[in-house]
């Protein structure tokens, strides 16, 4: 009986050491792993960028190809082809009624500078995770740095730079949970007569390429198709870049502030390129 | 397991976060991404014999691949958690009631759901402990899309395995 004890509080304690030695072990590897975190992700990244973009480019081919299936033929590229082209309108709106709003001249100066001095740095996408950040296939060696913001060749605004490595970053998208940007609202108006007018707001990120807009103030009217661009205030990014548009308000008289649901205007699953301005410094 | 399949193993998780992170991105339901490195990960563990080794081993490459292909800085979260994972699924295993079939699917489906949802609450509030910057907003519509998601693709891999996984 003696001796079944004696065996029993002796393989527990191995089981012990053996636990104890494993997290010992575990807790060095931690510790090495996370001191060459980034030349452990890139050299990884730099290795898997290629096969990625494949897979990135098949997969989109195939999700068109399954939606143009289910949307009857060549419906969904001409839809696709469609919102190019009003992603290009509404930036030309954006622009218009900025001029039109400020003094002539002094718009034409800031919006001349907005537009030809940006340095853009053009990249392509090789994934998506499940908290909205995209991989590019561009990193510090191209100029790259946290904090630039990230845009498509029609304006429309994709997030900003939230990790650099070597050869390749990380981009948050303003659908990420984490993202909050001051935005502004352009109201369209019917006639030409009528006039346009500005409402203040942030678009907040929920997770799944969803966004929302926040802290409009009760009084403000905000409309249905209304397009939000970023706004002067903002500090990430530069003003009147495309952002969403509203397609539900949610007001309640009993809160300060109203909300909406938005259409957020980027697509990243027919993003192939992407481009970085690499010299906004607000 | 010799190193002709852990050399299988490997490559076959590596493919798989590959897909994860770029094909089946385009894929995404509602907004919910497929975790495919977890769901074999799962199935290895529950369909494996009960060897610490191998559980350590599948831990490894599983958490290190979820580790680099995944948005936050710190590589070895998911290791910890996988590990965490492997031995109170196999703990899990030897306490229930054993029948003519040892993995039922009865077994399997509720097995999932429940790790799936320990693996992902522990996740959130690790990486929020190591960067408090982050939202920890962890039962939303989103949450409950993923995990429905992840189940659908599971269930396809149980059949799988089940035909054809024996002697893995």
């Amino acid at each position: 009986m003696n001796e079944a004890k004696k065996f029993s509080i002796k393989h527990k304690n191995k089981n012990w050491l053996k636990f104890l030695i494993g997290a010992i072990v575990f807790l060095f590897l931690f510790f090495v792993l996370n001191i060459f975190v980034s030349p452990i992700r890139n050299g990884f990244y730099t290795i898997s960028s290629p096969i990625q973009k494949i897979f990135w480019s098949a997969g989109e081919s195939s999700s068109l190809f399954l939606s143009s299936l289910s949307s009857g033929g060549s419906l969904a590229k001409e839809n696709e082809n469609l919102k190019i082209e009003n992603q290009k309108l509404l930036s030309q709106l954006a622009f218009l009624q900025s001029i039109e709003q400020s003094n002539q001249a002094q718009s034409d100066v800031s919006v001349s500078c907005q537009n030809s001095g940006f340095k853009l740095v053009m990249a392509g996408v090789i994934g998506l995770d499940s908290e909205d950040i995209l991989s590019i296939n561009k990193g510090s060696a191209d100029g790259i740095a946290e904090g630039m913001p990230v845009i498509n060749q029609q304006n429309v605004l994709f997030g900003k730079i939230s990790k650099v490595y070597k050869n390749f970053s990380k981009v948050m998208l303003i659908s990420n949970k984490n993202s909050v940007i001051n935005v502004k609202t352009q109201h369209v108006p019917e006639s030409a007569s009528a006039t346009s007018s500005e409402i203040d707001g942030v678009v907040k990120g929920e997770g799944g390429l969803n966004a929302y807009l926040d802290l409009v103030p009760i009084s403000d009217n905000i409309d249905l198709q209304d397009v939000l661009v970023t706004s002067a205030i903002e500090k990430s990014f530069p003003k009147d870049l495309l952002v969403g548009k509203i397609i539900q308000k949610n007001k309640n008289d009993q809160k300060p502030f109203q909300q909406a649901e938005i259409s957020l205007f980027f697509n990243v699953k027919s993003s192939d390129n992407l481009f970085v301005i690499a010299n906004f410094k607000r | 397991m010799t190193w002709q399949k852990a050399l299988v193993v490997i490559f076959l998780f590596y493919f798989l976060a590959l897909l994860q992170g770029s094909f089946f991105a385009q894929f995404s339901l509602f907004g919910a991404v497929p975790s495919l490195v977890f769901i074999l990960f799962f199935l290895s563990v529950f369909f494996g014999k009960k060897d610490n080794y191998l559980i350590i081993f599948l831990a490894f490459i599983a958490g290190i691949f979820l580790d680099l292909f995944s948005p936050y800085t710190y590589l070895g979260v998911s290791i910890a958690l996988l590990l965490l994972v492997g031995f109170l699924l196999k703990k899990t295993q030897a306490m229930l009631k054993n029948r003519g079939d040892n993995n039922p699917f009865i077994y399997f489906a509720p097995l999932f759901l429940v790790y799936l949802v320990f693996y992902e609450i522990f996740l959130k509030v690790v990486l929020r402990y190591l960067d408090p910057s982050r939202s920890l907003i962890v039962f939303d519509s989103l949450f409950a899309i993923g995990i429905v998601y992840n189940l659908i693709l599971a269930t396809i891999g149980f059949w799988i395995f089940k035909k054809y996984g024996k002697g893995i």
